[in-house]
């Protein structure tokens, strides 16, 4: 027992030592997202585009003349996980955090990340507070906010779809009710909002809210949440004979919305940055992605350009330390696969144009 | 709108009703709570869509009796998991004491959810419905006054009555039902006059398992979506209704799933939406308080 003690004790000390001697042979990236679970296609799709990105920049040589490391780590969907997946990334040394996808999963993320001084960059979280309840000067953001997103939501429906009457009903989550309430919040004057609902992420049947609403003929019903529910929402509202348009936001545009909802997602509108597919900025990464990856998910690009902008950012304060990276962050301006980005002093892009898409014939795309 | 939510509530609690049966009879034959029955449940549901997706390959999914298949496919295939779960996970427990078989039941449980994590993937499946039916069968139905039934919450409520109706005849009108009523009874009484009692008890298993696994199918096609997590919040639902019900009771099982199914649908259209999962629960703490042994439970089922 002694003997085994002692030994044990031994390698111990010898794998200490050997920890000790070891330098940063690599940069380490964090990539943080759903990537077992329901939503583990988003996750993938977020590691999918910084892979793409450092194996470009590694085909360069690397930054600050080290090889770029890409380091998954899973949340779940589970805001606890992603505290722990958070915790894991900061102590494995991460240089930056590509992450997380959801509200509810990134701003508990982000304490973690901004107490150790480490640079996040979300390709997806649209909730306001990420940026704006306190600034911290780690914590970027690729994607615009909702109350950017509702207040467009809004407008269409009021100036072009022209409508007076809507239901909005929200899953209760940090993205979807924050969501749902920038959306009633800039209706304005003129509409009405006939009800406004809960349902459970994660539950299947929304008869029961749909009946509640059916007699009071809204023109159109707003969801806040996620695709599963939206498709599994619009289904039902077309079972229930509720007669009304269908909009969401950008976490509905999925082809898994489409997948569940089938011809009922027909007509359906989404507020979602501009296509991409069209963008000339952005030829070479969607050619290069679709040849290793398939099919361009809704944040692959996002995270692509995320991690682009953390690479350069390293690359030009000449350092892997936070504050820098993200003091040069703040600084520069970027020629994304999107075009041109900077952020703003909260770590917001300057310029995020939301756009309307539509379902048309079993596909996404821009209303006009 | 009273009408439309009594029929949502009657269409979910249909399926309630017949994942409750597979615990109410297990429990009445071996006083034992098959926590396992929720994934076989699920597994149904996994079944059905690979029938569907058979029934694709060979170009077969326009026939009318389409439907049908698949439901039978799933029942049929899931008889033989309920078969083997029983010969495998229960059987060599039946002497142990009561907690073993449970926490066997447990564990078969989490073994069949990662089993089709791994197999199916952990993402949602989608039954494509548009497959199995013309057109627009989703968006039609009948509509009376202010009220939309739609077909596919026809189909579910007529096949499970008519599943339930079989189950009730059989348990009380044929030779098999009888010794399965007898062996719930006093299980060495009906050893002793004959009755092949370790025959029934997995008959008892294959019959829920068959049930559950229409329920499972039934709720695919309802809502087109699928997960290998389904299970566990189906299979609670519905134990709390085979335990209000009165476990043991077979129409107690089914008055407890249409219970269930209406509160829900009830609740949640006229109260508040946001509890939807907490009615079922307070039913069950209701009927304990006031009946311990379940609305149509015996004396001797307490739970």
């Amino acid at each position: 027992m002694l003997r085994t003690m002692i030994s044990l004790a031994a390698i111990a000390c010898s794998l200490l030592a050997a920890g000790c001697n070891l330098g940063p042979k690599t940069v380490k990236i964090g990539v943080a997202g759903p990537m077992t679970g329901p939503n583990a296609k988003q996750g993938n799709d977020f590691l999918n585009g910084v892979q793409l990105a450092a194996d470009e920049w590694n085909a360069k040589g690397g930054v600050l003349g080290r090889k770029i490391e890409v380091i998954p780590v899973d949340d779940r969907s589970d805001p606890k996980e992603a505290v722990m997946a958070a915790n894991k990334l900061v102590n494995l040394g991460a240089a930056g955090v590509i992450g997380h996808y959801e509200s509810s999963c990134t701003i508990p993320a982000s304490m973690i990340y901004a107490e150790a001084g480490v640079v996040q960059i979300t390709p997806s979280s649209t909730n306001p507070a990420l940026t704006l309840d306190q600034r911290r000067s780690t914590v970027f953001r690729a994607c615009g906010r909702d109350d950017q997103q509702g207040s467009m939501a809004a407008t269409f429906v009021r100036d072009r779809l022209k409508l007076r009457k809507v239901a909005v009903i929200d899953d209760k989550t940090t993205y979807g009710q924050g969501l749902a309430r920038e959306f009633e919040r800039n209706l304005g004057q003129g509409i009405a909002v006939v009800a406004y609902e809960n349902i459970q992420r994660g539950d299947k049947d929304f008869s029961a809210i749909l009946t509640k609403i059916k007699p009071l003929a809204p023109e159109a019903v707003y969801f806040g949440g996620y695709y599963t529910e939206a498709g599994l929402l619009a289904t039902q509202m077309r079972r229930q004979g509720v007669r009304a348009a269908f909009i969401s936001g950008d976490a509905t545009i999925d082809q898994e919305f489409l997948n569940i909802a089938g011809r009922d997602a027909e007509g359906a509108y989404l507020s979602y940055g501009p296509d991409v597919r069209k963008l000339e900025s952005a030829k070479g990464f969607v050619a290069a992605y679709t040849a290793k990856f398939g099919p361009l998910g809704p944040y692959s690009l996002y995270a692509y350009d995320a991690a682009n902008v953390l690479l350069r950012g390293i690359e030009a304060a000449q350092t892997a330390e936070g504050a820098k990276v993200a003091a040069a962050i703040h600084g520069l301006s970027f020629n994304g696969a999107r075009g041109e980005l900077s952020f703003d002093e909260n770590g917001d892009l300057r310029n995020i144009p939301y756009v309307m898409w539509v379902v048309r014939n079993g596909a996404f795309e821009v209303a006009n | 709108m009273f009408l439309q939510q009594l029929i949502n509530g009657l269409t979910v609690g249909a399926i309630y009703a017949l994942i409750a049966l597979g615990y109410t009879m297990v429990y009445g034959i071996l006083e034992f709570i098959n926590f396992a029955h929720g994934e076989v449940y699920m597994l149904g549901a996994y079944l059905g869509i690979i029938a569907l997706g058979l029934l694709t390959q060979w170009g077969v999914t326009g026939w009318t009796l389409a439907p049908l298949l698949v439901i039978v496919f799933a029942m049929v295939w899931a008889a033989a998991w309920g078969g083997t779960i029983e010969t495998v996970a229960y059987r060599p427990l039946r002497a142990a004491p009561r907690l073993s078989p449970l926490i066997s039941a447990l564990g078969v449980s989490i073994f069949l959810q990662n089993f089709v994590m791994l197999t199916q993937g952990a993402r949602d499946q989608v039954f494509r419905r548009e497959l199995l039916f013309s057109s627009d069968f989703n968006a039609c139905g009948l509509s009376l006054a202010s009220c939309t039934v739609s077909y596919t919450q026809l189909l579910i409520i007529g096949t499970a009555l008519a599943l339930m109706t079989g189950l009730t005849l059989f348990i009380n009108r044929t030779k098999l039902g009888r010794a399965m009523r007898a062996t719930a009874q006093d299980q060495r009484m009906a050893r002793l006059c004959g009755v092949n009692v370790d025959g029934i008890i997995r008959l008892t298993f294959v019959i829920g398992s068959a049930l559950g696994a229409a329920a499972g199918v039934l709720v695919a096609l309802y809502y087109g979506v699928v997960n290998f997590h389904i299970g566990y919040v189906a299979g609670l639902k519905a134990f709390i209704a085979a335990v209000a019900g009165g476990i043991g009771s077979i129409p107690g099982a089914m008055l407890g799933g249409l219970l269930l199914g209406l509160a829900e649908s009830f609740g949640a259209g006229y109260l508040s939406s946001q509890y939807k999962d907490v009615y079922a629960f307070v039913i069950l703490i209701v009927v304990l308080l006031v009946r311990p042994q379940g609305i149509l439970g015996n004396k001797r089922d307490k739970v």
